[in-house]
């Protein structure tokens, strides 16, 4: 008898998040408006965090999985020390 | 009591109709407003008995506030070009006093009365404020910046007890020298080099403008006669200890000189090529820890650099607060970006104090 098998997606753990965030910089990690590569938590697993300057709709055209690994990118602005007021 | 005028040879009746259909321009407002001023200076002034007579809450003579509130005179806008006095009344008694009766005619109806009650002034919190004994949390610097936070209390190898913040709080990123004085609170919370120094610098990581940093810290010795409350997170309970590891989901808080305690949780980790500027410049940072503020609030902002981040659970210090941003996050309040503490303390060649 046939079993019909579906290919489960698992989600991706923290090394393949790690992994998929080295790719990630190779990637984009040059592009202007990128300012920060990091592992965030997705889809019940881990994923890739991309912050972004201002919005660069080439990056998040390029990215949105790497491998098994989601792609969050987010607009966050600069980033400045939190003295001076 | 001069009457106002709204134009010559009209009918009383007939100004007030002219005058319901014009908008009254800002000018005509201050003017109503002056002109009300004046008229009643002529009347009697609002006594505590006066004030009596229009309905006060009965209480004790000497529990009652000896400065009574009245009321207050201004310009509302009514809609863009159209204005209206506006009477500002802070006790209900005063609603039905003559006073408002004479504003009110004097104003021919153009007027927007509300009852705002009693106005104090805004309180400083205690974490820009003087504190002796020091605690976590309060507002500190060096005497050449504006102000940060005082992040823990640390012992180092001689024993002495520090105080942990950023490099940019108490090293003035790298143009500090060793021995320079640190006070709290910092200098833009009122504190003064000669009157409220309690630190001295001791040492601190250099920011480097090339390559990437990991750090951003600095520790200061107590002077001595300057006490401290070392564990204590005030509102919070006690710090019990460091750790290089929470749960991803954790609820972290930290307490800052600006926003005070605030929770979060962690956005993302391990971020590398993160640009922050400093006076200096962008200064590349690497290993960081990213947090959003939970409950629509921010997690941080301008002058809470140096806070601690700790576990809400637990209350293990976990991270070194030292950068935030405006967008971002889920709540879109912005971002605060920190790294490990016990990175920190091992550089620093520091042991957390409990």
């Amino acid at each position: 008898m046939a079993v019909e098998r579906r290919q489960r997606k698992s989600p991706a753990s923290k090394e393949d998040a790690r992994a998929a965030k080295a790719e990630a910089a190779k990637l984009v990690g040059d592009h202007p408006a990128v300012n920060g590569i990091g592992i965030t938590r997705a889809d019940g697993g881990y994923g890739v965090k991309v912050n972004l300057l201002d919005d660069a709709d080439d990056v998040r055209a390029l990215l949105d999985r790497i491998d098994v690994a989601p792609v969050r990118v987010e607009v966050v602005g600069p980033i400045a020390k939190s003295a001076g007021l | 009591m001069r009457p106002r005028s709204y134009g010559g040879g009209r009918s009383d009746f007939g100004r007030r109709a002219l005058y319901a259909l014009r908008p009254m321009r800002l000018q005509s407002a201050r003017d109503l407003k002056a002109e009300l001023t004046s008229s009643l200076l002529d009347l009697e002034p609002l006594t505590p008995t006066a004030i009596g007579a229009y309905g006060i809450r009965a209480a004790r003579v000497d529990v009652v506030e000896r400065r009574l509130s009245t009321f207050a005179l201004g310009v509302a806008p009514r809609k863009p070009g159209d204005y209206r006095l506006a009477v500002r009344v802070q006790r209900r008694g005063i609603e039905s006093s003559p006073h408002i009766a004479l504003i009110k005619d004097l104003a021919r109806g153009e007027v927007d009365v509300r009852y705002v009650g009693r106005v104090v002034k805004s309180a400083t919190p205690w974490h820009r404020r003087l504190q002796r004994p020091l605690l976590a949390g309060s507002s500190v610097g060096h005497y050449e910046i504006t102000a940060g936070t005082l992040g823990c209390f640390v012992r180092l190898k001689n024993g002495a007890t520090a105080i942990l913040s950023n490099n940019h709080v108490l090293a003035d990123e790298n143009r500090a020298a060793r021995g320079d004085a640190i006070i709290q609170p910092g200098r833009y919370d009122g504190g003064r080099r000669k009157r409220d120094a309690v630190a001295s610098l001791q040492r601190f990581v250099r920011l480097k403008a090339k390559g990437a940093n990991a750090l951003d810290c600095a520790v200061a010795t107590l002077l001595d006669g300057v006490n401290c409350e070392p564990a204590v997170l005030k509102g919070s309970g006690r710090l019990q200890g460091v750790t290089d590891d929470v749960a991803e989901d954790a609820v972290l808080e930290k307490i800052g000189r600006t926003t005070g305690r605030t929770r979060g949780r962690i956005a993302s980790f391990e971020l590398d090529g993160l640009m922050v500027e400093y006076d200096a410049g962008n200064i590349r940072f690497d290993g960081v820890i990213e947090i959003e503020g939970a409950s629509g609030r921010a997690f941080s902002a301008g002058g809470d650099s140096g806070s601690v981040i700790y576990s809400r659970e637990g209350k293990l210090a976990y991270a070194l607060l030292f950068a935030n941003s405006q967008q971002g996050g889920s709540n879109g309040r912005g971002l605060t970006y920190a790294h490990p503490l016990s990175t920190a303390l091992e550089r620093l060649a520091v042991e957390l104090v409990l």
